[in-house]
Order: structure tokens, then C-alpha cells, then sequence
């Protein structure tokens, strides 16, 4: 109980992220879509590359954040601190996908990856955690973990899910 | 014994209700061809004659693919009654047909088209015979060969059609064929003097004669003559768009959504939310966007820039019209009914449907896929009667004297001569006024500039340019605008 405020700000932490996240993609959206819009050229592409772009930013943090987060404050807090993370970006995925001419499927499947991982990864920092018992070397292997997941988030699955 | 005879009953009147299903559906004729022979340019529109017959009446359905265009007709068809559609396809190279009857199984006709690289000469002459002019592609035309949608006239280059001909030309053809002499294309008419109807003296170029030529190589001479000298073009449905004012409204309403979605998170953050809060939010703000874009109003625009000779009884006109998508769907939006038969796709990659009314002959909705801030423009190109004259004469260094040689009286304009801007009073018929050279003023927006660019590139040493009135044009979207620009010779 007394670790609840710093919980608290973890996950509020976290939701300043994907907010800023959220907020800084759909400005380049927003923009590039106005752009192309005053030259009188089609903008769903800049539509499906902000998809693109905020799934990659977003599962890259995600990764650094989660496996560190259920390590070091378990397998909840590192579930919520992910999704609050992930969530601040729905009402703009929505704008973008109607924008693009993405099927929703790709949309549902990569936003469900997420979710999945957000799940999944508090849950081996937990293990991982309670296998190791010293909290700093946890700390450090966890965030060499989530950064090994990031790397090979960028190169195969990132192209299988948006079909690049 | 009740149930069997129930069941002999029902088998029955089974068999009786398949045998009158059997009997209703109507055997078909389809048959379709090509204008011009089947021939035309690549990039160019041109015409689908579709006939259509049936033993026993009946409802028909008909679709039509070419490339990415296809249309659809709902046929109410009776025996006896053959009816014709005439369809205004981009130039594929095959135009799939196909006649569904009700309850029928369906049948197939395929169109090819030809595609020249050459120029195409047309030669419609009655008693046969062909015609060379070096460089052109030539083709010999009966008059069924001609089409009754003047747009169609872009796939040929140039056309000799002699007086039985015209004659023999129903009443569409001929107004089509009259609205591009008028539009300036190269038409000769060969012994126009013997025609049984001859056309109006004012249906030529410009306001001018229809060309006439008294033998076959004089028409030759003729078209080989015009070849020396530019025709005034129509105005390129890009350039029409642009004078279209950018619409941001869509963009606006998101960018603001938006914002007041961050500013809502963003203070909630300050003072600190709880979790299960933190991820309502978006979830519930994510489910509010379908609703908020169903909400939103689809906005269209539409533009017509229209062009004519002082005198001549026919303007040019074509309109660009855009539709702005708000959501992923299927839009369907009706045509306005006195444009919808010049309605074409801009662009012939556009993936474009229409819907036919079988009984006008022309479409009356189009339908396309859309999405948020998806623009899809449609074009249409055609001509209205026009009676406005207008002559200039010079009245010295200071001044032009201007003077409303038409019947009818004209509204407050802009005359633009010599590269500059005068205001044009309203003008009663007979009425004249001097306009000082000295009131001239560079061309505001890009109307003016436009007007001007091609009052001069017409070599007309002034233009007049008018407000267009559309408020007799029904259906037209609400931010509907277009302009009136005729040429003026000097006297």
C-alpha cells in the first residue's frame, strides 16, 4: 500500500507518453494531410504511414517499458502502465484507418498485437524478476530484454503486420 | 386422405407457379457497337450503342464495364419494343455488356475499341467512298456510326459528312454533331446547300457558318488549312478545378475533435486521473468518432466554366464538380439531370458507377467508394443556348466604345481587354458605353486571369466574363459557381 502514489505516477507516466506519442503522430497527420490536400493530391497514404508509424513507436515503448515495469512492480502495474500507454492513441487510429484505405482487419490485428504484448511482457518481467531476486540486475536485464523486443520489432513482424 | 390431397395441391401449384416463372422470363437480343466504327483515341471518350429486345415483357437488368467505369440500367422491356441506350465510356479496349433478365440467365456482349495513335479523319458520305489527309488515320462512317453524345466527338480528329448524311441523322446525332461544329472541332459539311434541313446560319465556329465544301478535295483543302491554324481547345478540367476555393471544413472539424480530445486527456493527467479513467477515455472518445463522422455532411463543389462567340447560339461548357468523403464508404450522389449527360469520369483511372435512368437515356447517380478527406472529382462537358453579342469598337486612345449588339440585355461583368480589367455595366439591347482605357486594372483571382489568359490565347482582342446564373440548374450543390466568358471580335 505505501507504494501506491509511485504506482500511480508510473502509470500516469505512462499515459503522458503514449499521449505525447499520440499527439505528436496525428500533428504530422494532421499536416501532411492538409498538405496534400492544398496540391490537390490523395492523402490516405499519409493516413496508413501514421498508422504504421505510431504502431512501431508505440510497440518499441512498449517493449522498453513492460518487461521493466512487471519486473520491477509486477505483472498489474506493468499491464496497466502498457495499456495506458497504447490506449491515448484509439481516437486517432480511428480518424487515420477511416482516412486510409486499410482494411479494419489490419487495424484490429495490430492494435490486438498490442494489447497482447501488453499483457504478455509484464508477465515475463514478473518471471523474470522473481528468477533473478536482485532487483538492479532485474532492472538491467529487463531493459536489455525490451530492447532486444523493440530491435526485432523494427525489422519482421513490424512489415508481416502492415503488410510491408 | 386430407394431408395427401393438401400435398398434391401444393406440389401443384408448384409446378404451376415454376412453369409461369419459366414462362415470364423474357428471351433477350443484345446486341452493342462502338461509334466511329469502333474506333478512337487513347485517353479519349467516346459512345456505347446498346439495343436491347425481348419476346415477352419483362424487367431486364443492364451493366456495363469499361475499365474502371461501369454503369447499371433497370429495363422495363416489352416485345416488340427494342429500346437503345447510348453510353459514354473512356476508350477502353473491350466493353463488356451484359443483359440480366429476371429470373433469366444472363447474356454477354463484348465491344472492342480500336485505339489510333493517328489522328482519326471521319468520312460519312452517303454514296461511300474514302478520303485521305496525310498524317490521319482515315475511316469511312455510315450515319449510325455517329454518336449522339457530343463528347464522343473527342475520339475523332477531324469529320467530312456530306448532306444525305446529315439528313439521315436522327435528332441526338445531330445536335451533337451541331454543338461541336459550334465548339469549333473540325467539321466540313459537303454540299451543305442540298441538305433537307439545313442548319441554322449561325451553328459553325465561333458563331460562324458551318464549313461547307463543294466537292471532297475541296473539303480536304479545307481540314488541311485549318490544320495551319490552332483551334481554341476547351479548358482542361484540371485547370477548372483549381478555380474551385479549398475546402478545409472536413479537416477543420477533426483538427479540432481532436484537439479537444488532447486538451481533455491532457487535464485529466494533471489531476491525476485513476487508471481505469486513463483508459476509458480514449476507448470511449475512439468509440465517439464513427458516430461524429456519420454526423458530418458529405460537402460537394461544383464549378462550370463556359465560353462562347459574341453572336453564336451555342456556349461551351464544362463543369467539375468534387465530392468530399467524411467516412469509408460507398457514396452515392445524384447528378444534377442537365448536366448528367455529359457526365464523365476525370480521370480514367477513377473507379466510377453510374446508375442509368433507362428511360432518359443518361445517368442519374454516381456512385464511388470514399473516405475521410477522400476527394473524388466527376467532370461533365456539354453546351447551353447563349444570346449574348457584344461588340468593341475602338474610340480612340482614351477609350473603348462597347455596345450590346444582342437581343437580350446584359448583366454587371468585367471586360477584359489588352491584358487588363474593366468593370461592365448592365447594358440594355442597342445600348452602348465608353469605357475608359484608363480604368483598366491587372486581373483579380484567378477567374479574371484565366479569362483573360484565354480571351488572348482565342487571339480575341477582348472577352467579356459573367457571373454564370445557375439558379435555373436544379440539383446543383449548394457551393455551386461558374462563369460565362465570350469572346468579342473588333469592329
Amino acid at each position: 500500500m505505501t507504494h501506491a502514489p509511485s504506482m500511480r505516477r508510473a502509470a500516469s507516466s505512462a499515459a503522458v507518453c503514449g499521449l505525447a506519442l499520440a499527439a505528436t503522430v496525428a500533428v504530422w497527420w494532421l499536416g501532411s494531410t492538409r498538405l496534400a490536400l492544398n496540391a490537390g493530391a490523395d492523402a490516405s497514404g499519409h493516413a496508413a504511414s501514421a498508422l504504421q508509424a505510431a504502431w512501431l513507436v508505440r510497440g518499441s515503448a512498449l517493449a522498453l517499458l513492460a518487461v521493466r515495469a512487471g519486473a520491477l512492480r509486477g505483472w498489474r502495474h506493468g499491464a496497466g502502465e502498457s495499456l495506458a500507454l497504447a490506449a491515448a492513441w484509439w481516437p486517432v487510429a480511428v480518424l487515420a484507418w477511416a482516412a486510409s484505405t486499410l482494411p479494419w482487419t489490419q487495424l484490429a490485428l495490430a492494435e490486438g498485437l498490442l494489447l497482447a504484448a501488453g499483457v504478455a511482457l509484464p508477465a515475463l518481467g514478473q518471471r523474470l524478476g522473481a528468477a533473478l531476486r536482485q532487483p538492479d540486475v532485474a532492472d538491467a536485464l529487463s531493459v536489455l530484454l525490451g530492447a532486444a523486443f523493440a530491435a526485432a520489432l523494427w525489422s519482421a513482424p513490424g512489415r508481416w503486420v502492415w503488410g510491408g | 386422405m386430407t394431408r395427401r390431397r393438401a400435398a398434391a395441391f401444393l406440389t401443384l401449384l408448384g409446378l404451376a407457379l415454376c412453369g409461369a416463372a419459366q414462362a415470364a422470363t423474357p428471351l433477350l437480343e443484345l446486341s452493342a457497337s462502338a461509334a466511329w466504327k469502333g474506333w478512337s483515341r487513347p485517353g479519349r471518350a467516346t459512345e456505347v450503342d446498346i439495343r436491347i429486345g425481348a419476346d415477352a415483357a419483362g424487367q431486364a437488368t443492364l451493366d456495363l464495364t469499361a475499365s474502371r467505369l461501369s454503369a447499371r440500367a433497370e429495363l422495363d422491356l416489352q416485345p416488340g419494343r427494342g429500346q437503345r441506350l447510348q453510353m459514354l465510356v473512356g476508350a477502353a479496349e473491350q466493353v463488356a455488356v451484359v443483359a440480366t433478365p429476371a429470373g433469366g440467365a444472363a447474356q454477354r456482349f463484348q465491344v472492342d475499341i480500336a485505339r489510333s495513335e493517328s489522328p482519326i479523319l471521319g468520312v460519312a458520305l452517303a454514296a461511300g467512298g474514302a478520303a485521305r489527309l496525310d498524317g490521319f488515320h482515315s475511316i469511312e462512317l455510315a450515319a449510325d456510326d455517329l454518336p449522339r453524345n457530343a463528347a464522343a466527338y473527342a475520339s475523332i480528329d477531324a469529320l467530312i459528312v456530306d448532306a444525305p448524311t446529315l439528313d439521315a441523322l436522327d435528332a441526338r446525332q445531330r445536335d451533337a454533331l451541331l454543338a461541336r461544329a459550334a465548339a469549333c472541332d473540325r467539321i466540313v459539311v459537303l454540299n451543305l446547300e442540298r441538305a433537307r434541313r439545313p442548319p441554322d446560319a449561325a451553328t459553325g465556329c465561333a458563331g460562324g457558318a458551318l464549313a461547307s465544301a463543294a466537292s471532297l478535295p475541296e473539303a480536304l483543302e479545307r481540314l488541311q488549312a485549318s490544320l495551319a491554324t490552332g483551334l481554341p481547345r476547351p479548358m482542361a478540367f484540371a485547370g477548372i478545378g483549381e478555380l474551385a476555393p479549398p475546402d478545409a471544413g472536413v479537416w477543420q472539424t477533426v483538427a479540432v475533435a481532436l484537439g479537444l480530445y488532447f486538451a481533455l486527456t491532457a487535464s485529466m493527467l494533471i489531476f491525476g486521473a485513476r487508471l481505469p479513467l486513463l483508459l476509458a477515455l480514449p476507448a470511449l472518445c475512439a468509440a465517439a468518432v464513427l458516430p461524429l463522422l456519420h454526423a458530418l455532411t458529405p460537402p460537394s463543389q461544383l464549378v462550370v466554366w463556359s465560353e462562347g462567340a459574341s453572336g453564336a447560339p451555342l456556349a461551351r461548357y464544362q463543369a467539375w464538380q468534387r465530392f468530399a468523403g467524411v467516412r469509408r464508404e460507398r457514396l452515392r450522389a445524384p447528378l444534377p439531370p442537365q448536366l448528367a449527360a455529359g457526365a464523365q469520369p476525370c480521370d480514367a483511372r477513377q473507379a466510377l458507377h453510374f446508375d442509368i435512368d433507362a428511360r432518359g437515356g443518361r445517368p442519374a447517380a454516381v456512385a464511388f467508394d470514399t473516405r475521410l478527406f477522400g476527394r473524388t472529382p466527376l467532370c461533365y462537358a456539354g453546351t447551353f443556348p447563349m444570346a449574348r453579342a457584344l461588340a468593341v469598337d475602338d474610340g480612340g486612345a482614351d477609350s473603348r466604345q462597347l455596345r450590346n449588339t444582342g437581343a437580350a440585355a446584359w448583366p454587371g461583368g468585367t471586360l477584359l481587354a489588352g491584358g487588363q480589367a474593366y468593370a461592365l455595366p448592365p447594358l440594355e439591347p442597342g445600348a452602348r458605353i465608353a469605357v475608359a482605357t484608363g480604368t483598366g486594372r491587372a486581373p483579380d483571382g484567378a477567374v479574371q486571369r484565366i479569362a483573360s489568359i484565354r480571351t488572348q490565347a482565342q487571339g480575341a482582342p477582348a472577352g467579356a466574363l459573367w457571373p454564370l446564373d445557375l439558379g435555373g440548374v436544379a440539383g446543383l450543390p449548394r457551393d455551386a459557381r461558374g462563369w460565362l466568358l465570350v469572346t468579342v471580335a473588333r469592329r
